[in-house]
């Protein structure tokens, strides 16, 4: 619809939603004061619904007029205004009606015994009520009503979970959400503001009356980014004034999408060349492995520990500590000193306590704690270990052979423990393992010497 | 479970906003107001209570801080800002250029000149990294491919007081907690049997400066955070053993009785320092078996009293301060803050500041190599440094060989080392003067952001709500420095 409607109407147009409901309430209230009549007569009653029903009836033509001068801002769909607009004349058409009727000056014989009074009020709220939702669905969305209902709630396209960024289609994943979140109440297809929605790609390919809300590449040519970064204050700014603006991560994600990924709806993020700044905001929207935000140590993903197992941990003497809100990751430390040869049977039992917890340990210190070998194999569950202390215990290397099925340890502290260089072999097969501790050991610099010669991982690290 | 309820239902414990939030809920329609609106009376976003203390914002790397703080501000300009132009135009007025309306101290605010004094000490590049470090600090030296030396430090306080109380709590105003029980309150302890702040003092012969307990203090924190100063000798906590005649047992009776006595109190006037009171007679009576094992020094081998140097067996000494910190850290201590007092070269800098420096050069090396050795650098940030810089140009007299230095707050330097800090660089840069930064600035708001930053902790989600605003480390600035981070 090409839009050379004088501003002015438009601006009266605006007022229909104010105006739309004073008929409603009037009518309602005229209903009402029906069923109150048949209760008990009153005459007073009747002339006040005779009022209301003028009113009602005026109000209606009203609010009609500035319904229709809304509606040539041509920014609903089309098919819905139009069913909105003919129930609304109709709702105008039968209040006069059914005003007459009640005021005597239609008096059509026919209807004798059939309550003609009740029965166009009723047919007047139903009206009311049809053209009223239609005026909704237009406003707010055909969703709008029933996107909370507890029955019939239409499912939405549930995408597939990823675990893996480069998985991740762009649009679907990442921009289609944003879009969804920020833009779609006012875009949709059914409320069409300037002419556009972002129901689906083909509604974001149609563009708006503006044109394009997007060109592949150019991010200064694309009305859909580039309104969104104008100044506040500026009339083309998007979302306008009262909506929730787009956060800066929402706004690089769709600029890299038009920039980098061409604006393609179907392109993956492991096809492009993806800046870190994108990938770390793509990983925290998407719940991915990044948790860890600005520091950058990639963590497991794990369940939460029931309250239960984590009691009976700290009853059993650990420190638990949880290293990242709501990761589910954690520190555990067993104080130094807490096993000695008094109590050295009771380790088994403690480490056994754990288990539940295994995959949720990435930190763990059980520093001069009388461990040995075979509470190591107990160790060499816990798949997710980063940081391992176990200086100052009677370990040898057969108890390093248990844990190197963990990957993921980094960091390996064994000073004064019984390990020879023979342990070396075994440390070459944690494949993530980049220091080891081994000050106070049989290992000699020589040995460290030449197996750094050799390898390039992990580093050795002896005393002064 | 039925303190609780007292508690929540002690009239004195009910603010404003709860009464409110509370009258909504009584009277009817107010209720159904809020139910259209049901952020009526909620008075603004949720606090963020909902995230319990005690656990990281992110991954962290550091578990632990040490902070060796030489009170009283070495001078960089002998330490590690090399400034060869400063000879090349040794006794030239300073040119108001470079100076540029800064404000000077009222000792140096007479003088009609501001003659440019180089550096007595010599300098060299040392390591991998070639860090310019002086001869003053030759341990120092030999470690600085284990720590960032930042040179581009600023503060906006020029007398020690304020300068110090900044550095210690965000704020030049004391009345803020400090650096140690922000920590303690963010992260909670390791140990229970030992406080999660604690402060270690020693005194060089320089010309020194007073330190307060203010500086440790937790200020509008629950005090359980204070900072617990240990003292050098057979007592390291006063007053923490028995008495002659009272047995552990008896002591155990006398605390329970106190306790349950505060107890009554504590449901009579709901104050929460009196929980903390009961708290820290508990922690005093843990404390009574953990200090005196861990700070006895004399389990350490011959290896290690050679390495932090003689003095290190001399209790007060800052050589067996940085032992104690070591023996702290391995036993849970979150924050150990060492003061060396001594660094306020107003006059005989060349001699006083080697005098300073030999006190602490060979223990704060040996800090690094032994904690190294043990696995522990990698999650102990070490921070050594003063308040303020040191003036280029000569307080006094003229004369290279006895000149002194005036306070300096537009450049300084300091090291880190460990704890998620990039070893073996050095950052930042000052003018050929060594007076203003020309690059990469770190004000200590951002040097406290990058504190928290590596243990885990958002500056700018770590919060106390008092008086009716909210509080941070700090404040309202502060900038990761994600250059030095590793």
């Amino acid at each position: 619809m090409e839009n050379n409607v004088p501003d002015f109407i438009l601006f009266l147009g605006r007022f229909h939603p104010l105006v739309v409901h004073l008929p409603i309430g009037f009518l309602i209230f005229a209903f009402l004061l029906e069923l109150y009549g048949r209760w008990k007569r009153d005459n007073s009653v009747s002339m006040a619904i005779e009022f209301a029903l003028l009113g009602g009836a005026i109000s209606a033509v009203v609010a009609s007029a500035l319904g229709y001068m809304l509606s040539l801002s041509g920014d609903y769909d089309e098919s819905m205004l139009d069913t909105h607009f003919w129930f609304g004349i109709a709702t105008t058409i039968v209040t006069f009606f059914a005003w007459s009727i009640r005021s005597g000056r239609l008096n059509i014989t026919k209807l004798k015994g059939m309550k003609p009074n009740m029965a166009s009020l009723t047919l007047v709220v139903v009206l009311v009520g049809i053209t009223g939702h239609y005026g909704g669905n237009l406003t707010h969305g055909s969703d709008y009503l029933v996107k909370y209902a507890p029955f019939g709630r239409e499912e939405k396209v549930v995408l597939p979970p990823i675990d893996k960024l480069e998985d991740a289609a762009v649009y679907d994943y990442l921009v289609n959400p944003i879009l969804d979140a920020k833009c779609a109440s006012c875009h949709n297809s059914s409320k069409k503001k300037g002419g556009l929605s972002f129901q689906d790609s083909i509604d974001i390919k149609k563009g708006g009356k503006n044109g394009e809300a997007f060109i592949a590449g150019n991010v200064a040519k694309s009305e859909m980014i580039r309104r969104t970064m104008l100044d506040p204050h500026h009339e083309d700014y998007m979302p306008p004034e009262g909506k929730t603006p787009l956060t800066d991560e929402e706004k690089s994600i769709l600029t890299f999408w038009i920039e980098k990924a061409n604006a393609d709806f179907r392109v993956k993020m492991g096809e492009l060349e993806t800046p870190e700044e994108i990938t770390s905001i793509a990983s925290n929207m998407l719940g991915l492995e990044d948790v860890t935000g600005k520091s950058g140590i990639p963590l497991p993903k794990a369940v939460q520990v029931n309250e239960e197992i984590l009691k009976d941990i700290v009853g059993a003497g650990f420190k638990v500590r949880e290293l990242i809100f709501e990761s589910g990751l954690y520190e555990v430390v067993l104080p130094p000193h807490f096993i000695s040869s008094k109590n050295s049977d009771e380790l088994d039992g403690k480490l056994e306590k754990l288990l539940p917890m295994k995959d949720n340990i990435i930190w763990l210190s059980l520093k001069d704690n009388g461990v040995q070998d075979r509470h190591l194999k107990t160790i060499g569950q816990f798949v997710n270990l980063q940081k391992v202390e176990l200086e100052k215990n009677p370990i040898t290397d057969l108890g390093i052979a248990e844990i190197t099925g963990i990957q993921s340890i980094t960091g390996l502290n064994l000073y004064e423990t019984k390990i020879t260089a023979s342990s070396f072999d075994n440390f070459i097969k944690m494949k993530g393992l980049e220091r080891v501790y081994a000050w106070g050991t049989a290992i000699t610099e020589d040995e460290v010497a030449s197996f750094a010669k050799k390898e390039n991982r992990p580093a050795i690290i002896m005393g002064m | 479970m039925e303190e609780d309820k007292t508690n929540s239902e002690n009239p004195l414990k009910v603010n404003r906003r709860h009464f409110f939030s509370q009258l909504s809920v009584g009277i009817g329609s107010l209720a159904l107001g809020s139910l259209l609106i049901p952020d009526l009376f909620k008075g603004g976003p949720a606090p963020l209570a909902s995230q319990p203390l005690g656990i990281p914002h992110f991954a962290p790397k550091a578990k632990r801080v040490i902070y060796l703080f030489q009170s009283g501000a070495p001078s960089q300009l002998e330490s590690f800002d090399y400034k060869p132009t400063l000879a090349k135009r040794m006794g030239e007025d300073l040119p108001e250029s470079i100076r540029n309306g800064q404000r000077l101290t009222g000792m140096t605010a007479g003088q009609d000149k501001f003659p440019l004094m180089p550096s007595a000490a010599k300098f060299a590049q040392h390591g991998k990294s070639g860090a310019w470090v002086s001869e003053f600090f030759p341990h120092i030296a030999k470690i600085s491919d284990e720590i960032c030396i930042v040179r581009s430090m600023h503060t906006e306080a020029i007398n020690h007081d304020p300068a110090i109380t900044f550095f210690q709590t965000g704020s030049q105003q004391s009345g803020r907690p400090s650096m140690g029980s922000w920590m303690s309150y963010g992260l909670g302890s390791e140990n229970q049997n030992l406080p999660s702040f604690v402060v270690l003092t020693s005194r060089g012969k320089g010309n020194s400066q007073g330190l307060y307990s203010k500086l440790w203090s937790s200020g509008f924190l629950d005090s359980k955070h204070q900072g617990v100063l240990l003292r050098s000798g057979k007592d390291p906590v006063l007053y923490l053993n028995d008495p002659d005649g009272i047995s552990r047992s008896d002591k155990r009776h006398l605390l329970d009785h106190v306790s349950s006595l505060n107890k009554i109190h504590h449901v009579e006037t709901g104050d929460d320092e009196i929980e903390s009171r009961i708290a820290q007679y508990e922690m005093a009576y843990r404390m009574q078996m953990s200090v005196p094992d861990v700070m006895d020094i004399k389990k350490e081998p011959e290896s290690i009293i050679k390495l932090y140097g003689e003095d290190s067996q001399v209790p007060g000494t800052y050589a067996a301060n940085c032992l104690q910190a070591r023996r702290l850290a391995e036993n849970g201590v979150r924050f150990i803050q060492l003061y060396h007092q001594g660094w306020d070269q107003h006059g005989n800098l060349p001699n006083e500041m080697a005098g300073q420096a030999k006190d602490v050069d060979q223990a704060s090396a040996a800090l690094i190599l032994d904690l190294k050795q043990r696995g522990m650098l990698e999650d102990t940030l070490v921070i050594w440094g003063g308040e303020f810089g040191r003036t280029n140009y000569c307080q006094g007299n003229f004369d290279p060989k006895n000149y002194g230095r005036d306070h300096h707050p537009r450049a300084f330097s300091i090291w880190m080392a460990g704890g998620g800090i990039k070893p073996g660089i050095t950052y930042g840069e000052t003018d050929e003067f060594g007076y203003n930064i020309v690059k990469n600035p770190v004000h200590i708001n951002d040097f406290h952001a990058t504190i928290m930053n590596n243990l885990g902790l958002d500056h700018e989600q770590l919060i106390y709500k008092y008086q009716g605003r909210r509080f941070r480390l700090t404040d309202v600035a502060g900038n990761v420095v994600n250059d030095i981070l590793t």
